[in-house]
């Protein structure tokens, strides 16, 4: 697929292309630039911010993903959570596996988050995604089918939300930051959180933040690191299970294997991005790949076209393929996490750093990424497709990769 | 005269991306939470430069070979 246009938006097909448009300084998310009270509901958060707001964000939240806190949370953490919820969340041998990766995926993103929750607490974990999935509702606002109808939930979610967890969170962080500002705890004592670092900073200009728009920072947070990695997880085994039909010794490989399983993730996002058609907006005259974009329009990025190009991903690149060969220059995942100052912040939380190929051995400090984990343990108790309850979709969504329910039964 | 790199402190959001390219020729300050080009940089590996520069995010990073030759212009 190449460049269309027409009267509508300018759409880009080519990896090359939407690159380009994504490093674009003059291509922003800020679709709407209304504010809270006036019904934009995404006022605010980092994810539409554009320019020198955005980088100020981005400077002070990039903090929280350093590689010692992701291999914190993959070599120290997540096999905890891993333990203790899975066998939790198998009743009678069955489970729905899109919530399954929801309730494993929301306990570490709480964390990143700032967001304090009893650990053992199924109820609250439950609180939170019901959050979660609100707030990827209002998250994915431009593709809604009934915008109007998610703005109303998701204002009344998100004034629960900041009243409730944010408020009994925001606590001891405060009491902490205190302590820090009287010089009787150094900066590295302080929690190591999204929340912490917002309200450590909120008085500097530069971030333009008020109260409102630090909740729904935190929201952003605590959403993101979710719905990614559990739409992920069921789109992989969704495509895993023909592949481990046809392909002898999968399982015990994907068991044994932590390089392949996060090929698995990557290969499950180039091919099912969670944003299937990247919307910009220009915010001034720009080019992209030769052609003029006008102040006003709206581009389209279309990641799915763009991440089956042959000549990137070879000559097979609908079929999922763990072991493709891919230039190291190409991310095997194409564009599924962006690209440019809004590309994806929590990518190697849930991906890892760029994975070895089938030939490499990993670094000692590599980090495989929270998705490979979860893809190995759930796995081991060989999840299949429950012939009685079809998987559904996420109807509310234009977006094909959503998923809503996937019933599964577990054997062993 | 060895290679030159810079990175624009205004355009850089520290996502660490360069550090994770080159270690050797990238630091990042948390104080500022902007990365910046060690004393070492100029020994760096160009190519290891370039792939750093072409994956930065913002576009912050400059590489200039010893020659003057520009092997990579960011946005600033």
């Amino acid at each position: 697929m190449g460049e269309e246009s027409g009267a509508g938006p300018i759409t880009f097909g080519t990896y090359e292309a939407i690159r380009e448009a994504l490093f674009d300084k003059d291509l922003s998310r800020t679709f709407d630039t209304r504010s809270w009270d006036e019904g934009n509901i995404r006022d605010g958060v980092v994810s539409i911010q554009h320019g020198a707001v955005h980088r100020a964000r981005r400077r002070v939240e990039n903090t929280q993903f350093r590689p010692d806190r992701l291999r914190l949370y993959e070599r120290d953490l997540f096999p905890g959570v891993l333990d203790a919820w899975i066998p939790r969340l198998i009743v009678d041998g069955r489970a729905n596996l899109f919530l399954m990766g929801e309730m494993l995926s929301v306990v570490l993103a709480a964390k990143r988050a700032g967001i304090d929750h009893d650990p053992d607490s199924i109820e609250e974990l439950e609180l939170l995604v019901h959050y979660v999935d609100v707030f990827s509702q209002g998250a994915a606002i431009l593709d809604a089918k009934d915008p109007e109808g998610v703005r109303t939930l998701y204002r009344a979610t998100m004034r629960a939300f900041g009243e409730g967890v944010v408020a009994r969170s925001r606590v001891p962080r405060e009491a902490a930051i205190a302590r820090f500002r009287a010089g009787e705890i150094g900066e590295d004592e302080l929690p190591t959180d999204i929340l912490t670092v917002l309200l450590l900073h909120r008085e500097e200009p530069a971030l333009e933040l008020d109260e409102g728009r630090l909740v729904r920072e935190v929201s952003t947070y605590l959403q993101g690191g979710t719905h990614t990695a559990s739409q992920t997880l069921v789109n992989f085994f969704d495509l895993w299970w023909a592949y481990a039909d046809a392909t002898g010794g999968a399982w015990e490989r994907l068991g044994s294997d932590p390089a392949f399983a996060q090929r698995c993730m990557h290969e499950t996002l180039r091919l099912r991005p969670t944003t299937p058609r990247i919307k910009r907006h220009a915010e001034a005259d720009t080019v992209v790949a030769g052609r003029a974009i006008p102040a006003g329009a709206t581009v389209v990025l279309d990641a799915v076209a763009a991440n089956r190009e042959p000549a990137l991903f070879g000559p097979r690149p609908d079929a999922f393929d763990p072991d493709r060969a891919v230039d190291p220059s190409v991310a095997r995942w194409g564009l599924s996490f962006g690209a440019g100052p809004h590309q994806c912040p929590g990518r190697s939380v849930a991906g890892g750093f760029p994975a070895p190929d089938p030939d490499e051995t990993a670094d000692p400090e590599h980090v495989f990424g929270l998705s490979a984990l979860m893809f190995q343990a759930i796995a081991a108790r060989r999840p299949r497709p429950d012939p009685d309850r079809p998987p559904t979709r996420d109807e509310r969504t234009e977006r094909f990769t959503r998923w809503a329910t996937y019933p599964v039964i577990f054997d062993r | 005269m060895s290679t030159r790199v810079t990175i624009d402190a205004d355009l850089c959001i520290g996502s660490g991306d360069c550090t994770r390219v080159s270690a050797t020729a990238f630091e990042l300050v948390e104080s500022l939470g902007v990365a910046v080009p060690t004393p070492a940089a100029v020994e760096e590996d160009t190519s290891l430069l370039v792939r750093a520069a072409v994956g930065c995010p913002t576009q912050a990073i400059d590489v200039i070979a010893a020659d003057g030759t520009v092997l990579h212009r960011g946005n600033a």
